[in-house]
């Protein structure tokens, strides 16, 4: 056991011998262990929003109409990626040819989205498309590339609409 | 104060002889041993440190579950305590209740109401506002869909969502590094 020794404390003086509990120390850090253990959240789960009511729709609320805003639209279809406007921009984003295998083109498509938020600094908010057929985990990271180049205000629309 | 050598401070109280002899060692090998309980201090507490860094106070409201393996991503947000909507290759699940067939919703190609879906998440609805009368109803839903799963399937849950009063989507995924 730990314990500081001054010396002394025979000559009629109160020793001044102190005795460090180092028991109830070991018992509290390992309630401390076994409740951290217990409580302990391996997977780290999170999430990505989007919302299901697209820039410029009307709103179900009774809020004034929005003024008529340029809608920024990410089509995902089997092809690739389709970056659009309602102001008729189109940028066509194929799909790669990696080992005999077609995989969206993820690093062109951040780049793009890189410049369209340049072009549009005050926009956060973009529609993301996905057609039929497409996997869910390409849906998924389109919306994470978007969020990454700062379009975090990310609503689902079908992809057939955009067609 | 003056710092002095430190001396057994034990031994001075026992008054028996042949114990003090036995436990100072005099011409044996000695029987006193310590437990090194420094280093095992030292190790409980970069064990806390350890477990604290993975503690999470809102606690684990999502489950993994064996059937999906979800998505990754790394722009993410928390996840917030909502109705879970489970889609895996075999069934859609309602908080552990099947409502659909996925291969059913996958083979159509009209966007359909999934009917069951529709009226157990209008009775969650209805079951928070009963317990929050005066907060606004977020309308929030938590999609844990498998990562190969067709977004058609994705697309009828949503639209069922939103016929629900749902039109915000949480779609969880695992945080990339």
């Amino acid at each position: 056991m730990a314990a500081i020794d001054a010396g002394g404390g025979d000559s009629g003086k109160k020793s001044v011998n102190q005795e460090i509990p180092l028991i109830p120390f070991i018992d509290l850090l390992l309630c401390c262990v076994m409740f951290l253990l217990a409580t302990a959240v391996w997977n780290q789960l999170a999430a990505m929003n989007a919302n299901q009511q697209v820039p410029g729709q009307a709103s179900t609320e009774d809020a004034p109409p929005e003024d008529e805003k340029v809608k920024l639209i990410l089509q995902v279809r089997n092809s690739g990626y389709v970056l659009g406007s309602s102001a008729g921009e189109s940028i066509d984003i194929k799909k790669r040819a990696v080992a005999d295998q077609k995989e969206f083109d993820v690093e062109e498509l951040a780049t793009k989205l890189g410049q369209w938020k340049q072009a549009w600094d005050d926009r956060d908010d973009m529609i993301v498309a996905p057609e039929d057929g497409v996997r869910y985990e390409d849906v998924i990271r389109a919306m994470d590339v978007a969020s990454a180049a700062g379009f975090t205000n990310l609503s689902m629309a079908d992809g057939a609409a955009f067609l | 104060m003056a710092i002095q050598r430190p001396e057994p401070v034990l031994l001075h109280n026992i008054p028996l002889r042949f114990v003090r002899d036995r436990v100072s060692g005099h011409g044996r090998k000695s029987v006193d041993h310590q437990i090194p309980l420094i280093p095992f201090i030292d190790f409980l507490i970069v064990l806390v440190i350890f477990l604290l860094m993975s503690f999470s106070a809102s606690g684990e409201l999502v489950a993994q579950q064996p059937t999906i393996t979800m998505p990754k991503a790394k722009n993410t947000q928390q996840i917030e305590v909502s109705p879970i909507v489970a889609v895996d290759e075999r069934v859609i699940t309602l908080d552990g209740a099947r409502v659909a067939d996925t291969q059913t919703q996958g083979q159509s190609a009209q966007v359909d109401r999934i009917e069951p879906l529709i009226q157990g998440l209008e009775a969650e609805k209805r079951k928070w506002e009963t317990i929050h009368p005066s907060e606004p109803f977020a309308g929030q839903v938590i999609v844990q869909a498998d990562r190969n799963i067709d977004f058609r399937v994705v697309k009828k849950v949503m639209f069922s969502a939103a016929s629900a009063g749902y039109g915000n989507v949480s779609f969880a995924v695992n945080q990339a590094e």
